[in-house]
């Protein structure tokens, strides 16, 4: 619709329509709903004042748009619930009717009045309070424009787990390239280490190789193993990675794989992968299905590298693919969208004082386990322990080993114990017809499709279930002891066990915490990644082209970390669909006239969208990374940063309502 | 020379003199010095578990006005006296607890001051004096010697409070003997009950339970235990069924002592079962 010729006045009065929305009796049952009318309708400047039982269903929204054809109106305020919700809905609605939709406002009545009262007479007061202050606002608000940006259409994938393989696969069979950064020499994760996945016990190598293999071989696929991201900058759409490729001192374009180097390393490091099960070589690679299938050098304990001596691996390589002079390289990427997939770590089960690991040799954690029962891992799937190489006959496993203790732990449930330790237990069972397996547990939690079933599988299998928790483990003899209580019997139980496995919490992987830190993307107390809402939008961040998936956002199970990466990928798609991006115009800007460059703004913005431009002393915002938050406005002390539509005079006048 | 306001209590004065005895001379050689409270009385010897219980609180708060009026910092050394001292002092100085704490200042006449930080000598050595300091004062290491640490319960619990060390696997005193040139051995027991005063009546449980530590030490490798705690020393030196002279059971001043370079009239052995003079000399510390 045209907008209306100026009038002749000087100053042409604002034509405020206000809609109060009833929220069925969330709203009504408190607010007087007719007093409050009454008492807006006679406010200045308001033309009409409407009620509706849901402005937001398709009746309502036409009632608005019907007033601002009929009462000429220039302005709205909805007083409704949270702007979070509805504020895209009204404001939309007020643009097909020819508004800008920036000169619709939000009247919250709901969250912050009626919910929050059970007296009629004082909520009636404050919604009338806030529809003022509002009207003030939506008074001073200026028409403005949507800004674009154009959009990169690659994605950068951070950790090649299997969220990151899955995210990566996703994005890249819908035809956009992908760059997969992984910070270990080949791809696949924690998932590479396990045996067998529950509740199906498929293999876990199995189902996770065609995957890796893909990944390795697609044509859209930049993989970058080895490699950290160390910085980022730009905005959502138009990101450029700093990526620093670590040294590997093996020429991956002329190595073939062929292993011989493997075979005359005498170096030896501490077997990382098999969670210091075996001894590992200074050349390495993580698995023999490694993709790439490429050895590299730890340089911190390659004899050659520290000492001068050896040179053995050079000396074989057929193809000289051996460069002791290597150094990190850095590369840089640019990209539209980021998928974190920075995955996660076990609790260091050290810092449980009283359950004796890294002390008793026979007390391992949940991954070291499953390399025992591995077919690829060090006893080739044969359950022998660690201390003297024998089958153990008698295994207590303690479940929420640093879960679920706000004292010496994580407060949180890991999610995934109960389901992977029946799971060792019944492999265990599986190998050792003989064995005996108890469990310690505080409560078996199994919301899970066919997780109920295969606990019940554990139990009838003979597994011993004893409720209570572990309160110490130590050596005595060749037998490991457990003290823990049986609540269910009401005593205390000492258990002689070969070997003990301790189920030890899930954490953030710190190296993806650290570099949350350095991306200033949100985490919670206990580093994992926080999504944008934890219902609605639980693959976003609240930076936005930063998605996550995996165990980097929250404990969290196999299949649960493909639909999420699945869930960001599908994310990146949908921005990827569009030409160019919009973002809201509602941002800072500065008054050039004023400003004297003094950089209070730059470093109060939590975005680096304010930078001071040196030559001209001037603050520069950029509109694209500029989330409106304020701060810089607020921090400026000669008033030349403004918010749009959140200026001081139109802060003031809504404060002088009261 | 650093000078420290000391409580010994009063079992540092009988059954373990060597605890008190060595750590005032070690204290010298290694850079401070304690200066006893001219007067004190009973630390009130258990911590009283009621929590209304005032008057029991009377007799460490009387300690403790009196310790204000020298200095902020207390310094003790008995396990137990720690403890009560500086659940005391806690609760005196727990916000919401003002009124009580007003109730039991009342109770004494002496004046109380300031609120005294109560410290242990070993977090007087770990963290005023340092165990690279230490170190450097060591005359005679304590070379190749198996030494299991036994902290027990009451240096360490509750946790909160005491503010020692990890409840379940504490270090201070591995960490000590480190640096005297002893080496820490691997140990499961080192916050596990002694037996502590059941040892009154039912000697039997006493036993078992201070059985069990000394054969857990001695699985790992130990030659010799050391302690901070008179009882705990009672307990697993005496209630043996052979006291072959096997695995001594030490102060750790005693050893910080040797460490140091003191005189063996200065170590005082007397208290201390089977032949530990004996055992030294055969490892060469003496």
């Amino acid at each position: 619709m045209m907008q209306e010729p100026a009038e002749p006045l000087k100053k042409k009065q604002p034509r405020v329509g206000v809609f109060v929305c009833h929220c069925g009796i969330n709203i009504a049952g408190v607010v007087k709903i007719p007093e409050l009318l009454e008492r807006v309708g006679i406010m200045p400047d308001v033309v009409v004042a409407k009620d509706y039982k849901y402005c937001c269903s398709d009746p309502g929204q036409q009632m608005i748009r019907d007033s601002i054809n009929s009462d000429k109106l220039d302005r709205v305020v909805v007083a409704c619930c949270s702007p979070t919700l509805h504020e895209t809905t009204f404001r939309n609605a007020c643009a097909e009717a020819g508004l800008n939709s920036y000169q619709c406002e939000i009247a919250n009545i709901r969250e912050q009045c009626a919910w929050v009262t059970e007296d009629k007479d004082k909520a009636t007061d404050k919604a009338t309070e806030i529809v003022r202050t509002t009207k003030a606002k939506v008074e001073n608000d200026l028409p403005l424009d949507a800004i674009t940006v154009p959009i990169n259409k690659r994605a950068l994938v951070v950790g090649a787990g299997i969220a990151g393989i899955q995210a990566a696969l996703d994005i890249a069979n819908a035809g956009y390239e992908v760059v997969l950064v992984e910070k270990e020499p080949s791809i696949g994760g924690h998932m590479a280490q396990l045996s067998e996945t529950f509740p199906t016990l498929d293999c876990s190598q199995c189902i996770l190789t065609p995957r890796t293999v893909e990944t390795g071989r697609h044509p859209k696929i930049k993989l970058m193993t080895y490699s950290e991201v160390d910085a980022v900058s730009g905005y959502v759409g138009n990101f450029k990675v700093k990526i620093r490729q670590k040294a590997r001192y093996v020429d991956f374009k002329t190595c073939t794989g062929c292993g011989v180097c493997l075979e005359k390393c005498p170096g030896r490091t501490e077997g990382r992968f098999e969670r210091g099960l075996t001894k590992g070589k200074a050349i390495y690679r993580l698995l023999p299905q490694a993709v790439p299938n490429k050895p590299v050098i730890d340089a911190k304990s390659c004899i050659y590298l520290t000492k001068g001596k050896c040179g053995n691996c050079a000396k074989v390589c057929p193809t000289g693919a051996i460069h002791y002079d290597d150094t990190d390289k850095f590369v840089e990427e640019e990209v539209g969208a980021i998928v974190l997939a920075t995955g996660y770590e076990l609790f260091d089960a050290a810092r449980l004082g009283s359950y004796g690991f890294g002390l008793v040799p026979d007390v391992v954690d949940g991954l070291a386990f499953e390399r025992l029962l591995s077919a690829s891992g060090p006893t080739s799937g044969e359950v022998k322990r660690p201390s003297d190489g024998k089958t153990p006959k008698k295994i207590v496993f303690v479940q929420c080993a640093g879960s679920r203790d706000s004292t010496n732990g994580m407060p949180y449930c890991s999610k995934i114990c109960c389901m992977y330790t029946a799971k060792q237990a019944i492999l265990y069972r599986h190998r050792v017809h003989d064995g005996q397996a108890t469990i310690c547990y505080i409560d078996v939690r199994t919301p899970g499709k066919g997780f109920e079933e295969f606990y019940k599988r554990a139990t009838d299998d003979g597994i011993q279930y004893l409720r209570g928790k572990v309160s110490k483990i130590f050596r005595q003899g060749d037998k490991v002891m457990v003290w823990a209580s049986d609540t269910l019997a009401g005593r205390k139980v000492e258990l002689e066990a070969d070997m003990v496995v301790l189920a030890t919490a899930v954490v953030a992987n710190p190296d993806g915490v650290a570099l949350a830190r350095k991306l200033k993307t949100q985490i919670d107390a206990h580093g994992f990644m926080t999504e944008a809402h934890p219902k609605l939008r639980p693959v976003e961040t609240l930076t936005a082209g930063f998605f996550l998936a995996g165990c980097g956002q929250g404990p969290k199970d196999i299949p649960e970390t493909v639909a999420q990466a699945s869930a960001a990928a599908a994310k990146v798609l949908a921005m990827f669909g569009n030409t160019r991006l919009t973002h809201s115009p509602t941002t800072a800007q500065v008054d050039e006239e004023i400003c004297v460059g003094c950089g209070y703004c730059e470093r109060t913005c939590a975005y680096d969208a304010v930078k001071v431009d040196a030559a001209r002393k001037k603050a520069v915002v950029n509109a694209a990374l500029c989330e409106g938050c304020g701060a810089c406005a607020v921090a400026c002390p000669s008033g030349a940063m403004t918010h749009k539509n959140a200026t001081k005079k139109a802060i003031f006048e809504m404060a002088d309502t009261f | 020379m650093r000078r420290y306001t000391y409580y010994p209590g009063c079992t540092l004065y009988t059954k373990a003199r060597s605890l008190d005895l060595c750590a005032r001379k070690a204290a010298e050689k290694v850079g401070f010095e304690l200066a006893e409270m001219p007067t004190w009385n009973c630390c009130g010897a258990i911590y009283n578990a009621t929590s209304d219980d005032l008057a029991a609180q009377v007799g460490p708060v009387r300690n403790l006005a009196k310790a204000s009026q020298l200095g902020d910092k207390l310094v003790t050394l008995c396990a137990a006296c720690h403890n009560v001292l500086k659940r005391v002092q806690n609760r005196l100085d727990q916000p919401g607890n003002e009124v009580e704490s007003e109730r039991l200042k009342t109770f004494v006449d002496e004046r109380y001051e300031r609120s005294v930080r109560v410290m242990h000598y070993l977090e007087v050595l770990k963290q005023d004096i340092g165990f690279e300091a230490i170190k450097s004062k060591v005359v005679k290491p304590l070379a190749k010697l198996k030494v299991a640490s036994y902290y027990g319960c009451l240096m360490v619990r509750p946790k909160e409070v005491l503010e020692f060390d990890d409840a379940e696997n504490p270090q201070v005193m591995d960490d000590l003997m480190r640096a005297l040139g002893a080496e820490p051995t691997r140990f499961d027991f080192k916050a596990e009950c002694c037996g502590g005063y059941l040892v009154v009546n039912r000697r039997d449980v006493a036993k078992s339970a201070s059985h069990r530590i000394l054969d857990n030490a001695k699985a790992w490798g130990a030659e010799a235990i050391v302690t901070t705690c008179p009882l705990c020393q009672y307990n697993l030196d005496k209630l043996r069924v052979v006291t072959d002279g096997s695995l001594p059971v030490f102060y750790f001043t005693q050893l910080l002592g040797v460490a140091v370079g003191l005189g063996q009239d200065e170590l005082g052995f007397e208290h201390n079962a089977g032949d530990p003079i004996e055992f030294l000399k055969t490892k060469g510390l003496l």
